[in-house]
């Protein structure tokens, strides 16, 4: 017999279309060889391999998606928590944060308490002559600096589609979300930014702090501030404000 | 593993198979912090953690769908015992560094390792398969390819413009190489050894 003729015999095997003429020539063969029997189990087990292999080719890889996203949210998460020590707060706190709040609130309605306006100084969007959509970036500088953060809002996320890991359209943007007291949003991107290394590492902490101070958050204000390292930019309006709150 | 009973978490070989979010995150939550701690007390980190945890349930995903893996024993030691050694293997490849092992994180029944050492055997199995399919010709690889993934061989003819009785022929024969590239594989002989 060929190993032509052999394989053949291999392969209908594996696909159980042998006859019954076949199937004694194949038991002849095993019979007769050992080494034939075990060339038979391997091609049978290559058989199932690329079978599995081809098949499932676009199920592996949805899997290997899903899972880098469940991993990446899991391992971005745990290193939150970490980051977190020196912002978050037990929940109980929040309670006892609240009617501080409220001490402060009231202490300060007697006072002139600060407020978010007079703090924060917005920076102006410029960023036209770098990137290539231009188009958008003049929308969005625009939409910005004339205040209408609704619009700059849905800009600036456009950019950010295109280009994930831009700390600076990510900052302005948590901006826009702050200014529209969208806050979750707002702390989840100042939060990702602090995370980075970016130059507004610190300068997402200082917008953070402030809306805190916007909502009248002043326990909350203040720990943030005091988180601020001397060499950040806001460091010395931040121990300005710092000082009211106390 | 013949007639012992399936074990419970046995779902979380089934939430590979049927890429089920909510379990496979509660796999992370639940298995990941002991993977990453080892890894981290020797010479690793985070981001090497999820490579190698990510590696690893796609190895047992593959065993699953292939071979049809029954759990028996608990995940956890299954699980752990994998991605140490994963671990252990790739930083032998990277440096000769001392590896320290610290057995005391997981009590591993003689269940769990041999769980384990099936897959692992599998995977040895599967990556040297896919090494010597590599090494075949660029026709046999596309008329494979073609046979496995459409299922008429009378469709596959039409695509490859040759006659079906031609393409029968050529695919036990491509297969048939392929058993000769693994058969004369010096790997193919060490892992024959342990099987």
């Amino acid at each position: 017999m060929t190993p032509e003729e052999k394989y053949e015999l291999f392969e209908k095997y594996c696909s159980q279309e042998l006859s019954n003429d076949e199937k004694s020539a194949l038991q002849k063969l095993i019979d007769a060889d050992k080494a034939i029997d075990k060339e038979l189990k391997l091609y049978q087990d290559l058989h199932t391999h690329l079978n599995a292999n081809f098949t499932t080719e676009k199920q592996k890889k949805e899997l290997e998606n899903n899972l880098k996203e469940i991993g990446d949210t899991y391992f971005s998460k745990k290193s939150t928590k970490k980051a977190s020590k020196i912002i978050k707060m037990p929940v109980w706190a929040y309670a006892a944060a609240a009617s501080i709040a409220i001490v402060f609130g009231v202490y300060f309605l007697n006072q002139g308490s600060p407020v978010y306006n007079d703090y924060a100084n917005i920076p102006e969007l410029a960023i036209a002559e770098r990137g290539t959509s231009a188009e958008e970036i003049k929308k969005a500088e625009n939409a910005f600096n004339s205040k209408e953060y609704a619009e700059a809002e849905k800009y600036l996320s456009e950019l950010i589609s295109q280009d994930v890991n831009n700390t600076e359209y990510q900052f302005y943007y948590g901006i826009t979300l702050l200014e529209q007291d969208k806050y979750d949003a707002s702390t989840k991107v100042f939060q990702k930014i602090h995370q980075g290394n970016s130059i507004y590492k610190y300068k997402a902490i200082w917008f953070e702090a402030l809306s805190h101070l916007k909502r009248k958050e002043y326990a909350r204000c203040s720990k943030l501030l005091k988180t601020l390292p001397v060499d950040a930019e806001d460091y010395q309006i931040a121990q300005e404000l710092l000082k009211k709150l106390d | 593993m013949g007639n012992t009973k399936v074990h419970p978490d046995q779902k979380y070989i089934n939430a590979l198979l049927q890429n089920d979010t909510v379990i496979l995150g509660e796999i992370y939550q639940k298995f990941a912090p002991k993977v990453i701690g080892y890894i981290k007390n020797n010479s690793g980190d985070e981001s090497r953690a999820q490579d190698i945890i990510q590696e690893t349930l796609i190895t047992i995903y593959k065993q699953a769908k292939e071979k049809g893996l029954q759990l028996t024993c608990p995940f956890d030691a299954y699980f752990f015992l994998l991605c140490k050694r994963k671990w252990i293997n790739e930083l032998k490849k990277s440096t000769n560094k001392e590896v320290t092992i610290n057995e005391g994180i997981v009590s591993i029944d003689d269940e769990s390792a041999r769980f384990a050492e099936e897959t692992e055997l599998f995977n040895a199995k599967n990556e040297l398969f896919s090494e010597m399919f590599d090494q075949l010709g660029k026709a046999c690889k596309e008329l494979l390819k073609a046979t496995f993934t459409i299922k008429s061989m009378e469709e596959v003819a039409q695509k490859l413009g040759q006659s079906y009785g031609y393409v029968r022929k050529k695919k036990s024969l491509c297969i048939g190489q392929l058993t000769q590239l693994v058969q004369n594989a010096p790997k193919f002989n060490q892992l024959k050894n342990l099987l």
